[in-house]
């Protein structure tokens, strides 16, 4: 076994403690720009992912790969959850995660 | 063709419960066992992680005081390799990684195993098991994730179970314990033992609270089910605090005859459970 890479729950918010860092993020896609996907991270705030693929409009995508800038992820794994998703769930997540109950997942 | 046939015939045998460590078990512990059986944990690999051995049985790995044999991860399918009797792959969290192994017999299993491919999300209900200090997971199902909500409950539910396993026990939960068990009853009076241990050395009152501390810790009903108790050094490590202090608590608690001694000097368990 092998924890030494994790990838970090973050929102928007999050994502800026994790510069360089492996972090995972669910975003609602509003536009595809070639190689870039411009969304909707899960705190309400647009965050730009490297991917690449492109995905459809207004679903969700679980990005997980590495933090290169304090909107912007550098995607390895996507994964489209599909066009409903409870994303107050998964900040409420984010949070918890990154706060009291961080030594489960870090 | 014989060579296979009896390569079954092996398997099912080893399979059919000559398993030896049902075998030697004594009534007592496998009645024990099924009291104390938890049924699945979900938990996130960096909690495996950190798990330990309990000393008295092989394969049983404890997490917040609980026995942790059977699991519940969900995360991402990894280097999956298919093998003529298993298929064995790595499930990524998000938390770390493991290794799952799924023994493949029937062709139910085999269909099970044809739908899992890399880079799928999966839940996986499984034994955890150790060999040779490594950790992995042999899965009793694996099953593809539909509803991606499932991730984020997956976790919460992790939270959740963490958060009532390392709840302190209020005094009423203890209580319930001893009128269901009436030996219990003689042993456990609270106000009488912080007496008489005032008047036995004057000590302040943290330090009766740090007894009741170390008490709660060998009360607590995963620890009461364990046939050999507690070692000194995972009461140690569950509290936090240092060896010194914890071994001066046990020898309190065993000249009052709250927890007694079991295979060896360093392992004790509650008298409260008979």
């Amino acid at each position: 076994m092998d924890t030494s890479s994790p990838a970090v729950f973050v929102n928007a918010e999050l994502l800026k403690m994790y510069q360089g860092r492996r972090v995972r993020a669910v975003v609602q896609v509003m536009r595809n720009e070639g190689g870039l996907i411009v969304g909707q991270s899960t705190d309400g705030h647009q965050l730009t992912v490297k991917v690449s693929q492109a995905f459809p409009l207004s679903h969700f995508v679980e990005v997980i790969g590495i933090a290169d800038g304090n909107q912007s992820i550098r995607a390895e794994i996507c994964t489209d959850f599909g066009d409903t998703y409870d994303t107050l769930a998964y900040n409420g997540l984010c949070q918890l995660a990154n706060g009291k109950f961080k030594n489960l997942f870090l | 063709m014989y060579g296979s046939q009896f390569d079954g015939g092996a398997s099912l045998f080893s399979g059919g419960g000559f398993m030896p460590s049902q075998a030697t078990q004594t009534p007592e512990s496998s009645f024990s066992k099924s009291r104390g059986a938890q049924g699945v944990l979900p938990l996130t690999v960096k909690q495996i992680s950190e798990a330990y051995h309990s000393n008295d049985d092989k394969s049983n790995f404890v997490v917040d005081g609980v026995d942790a044999s059977n699991v519940r991860l969900r995360g991402l399918v990894m280097n999956k390799v298919e093998k003529v009797t298993d298929v064995t792959f790595t499930l990524d969290d998000g938390t770390g990684r493991i290794e799952v192994h799924r023994w493949v017999n029937e062709t139910s299993d085999t269909n099970e195993m044809a739908l899992i491919q890399n880079g799928m999300y999966v839940t996986i209900n499984g034994s955890l098991k150790g060999f040779q200090g490594k950790k992995h997971v042999v899965a009793f199902s694996v099953r593809p994730v539909i509803d991606f909500n499932e991730i984020t409950l997956h976790f919460i539910e992790c939270i959740h179970v963490h958060l009532e396993n390392t709840r302190p026990k209020v005094l009423g939960g203890v209580s319930a314990q001893v009128q269901a068990n009436p030996i219990s009853g003689t042993v456990t009076p609270r106000t009488p033992v912080s007496n008489q241990f005032s008047s036995r050395s004057s000590s302040s009152g943290s330090e009766t609270d740090f007894y009741k501390l170390v008490l709660d810790v060998f009360q607590e009903p995963a620890n009461l089910a364990r046939e050999h108790g507690l070692h000194v050094e995972e009461v140690a490590r569950l509290l936090g605090l240092p060896m010194e202090k914890i071994k001066d608590a046990i020898d309190y608690h065993v000249d009052v005859g709250h927890i007694y001694s079991t295979i060896d000097d360093n392992h004790y368990k509650s008298a409260c459970n008979g």
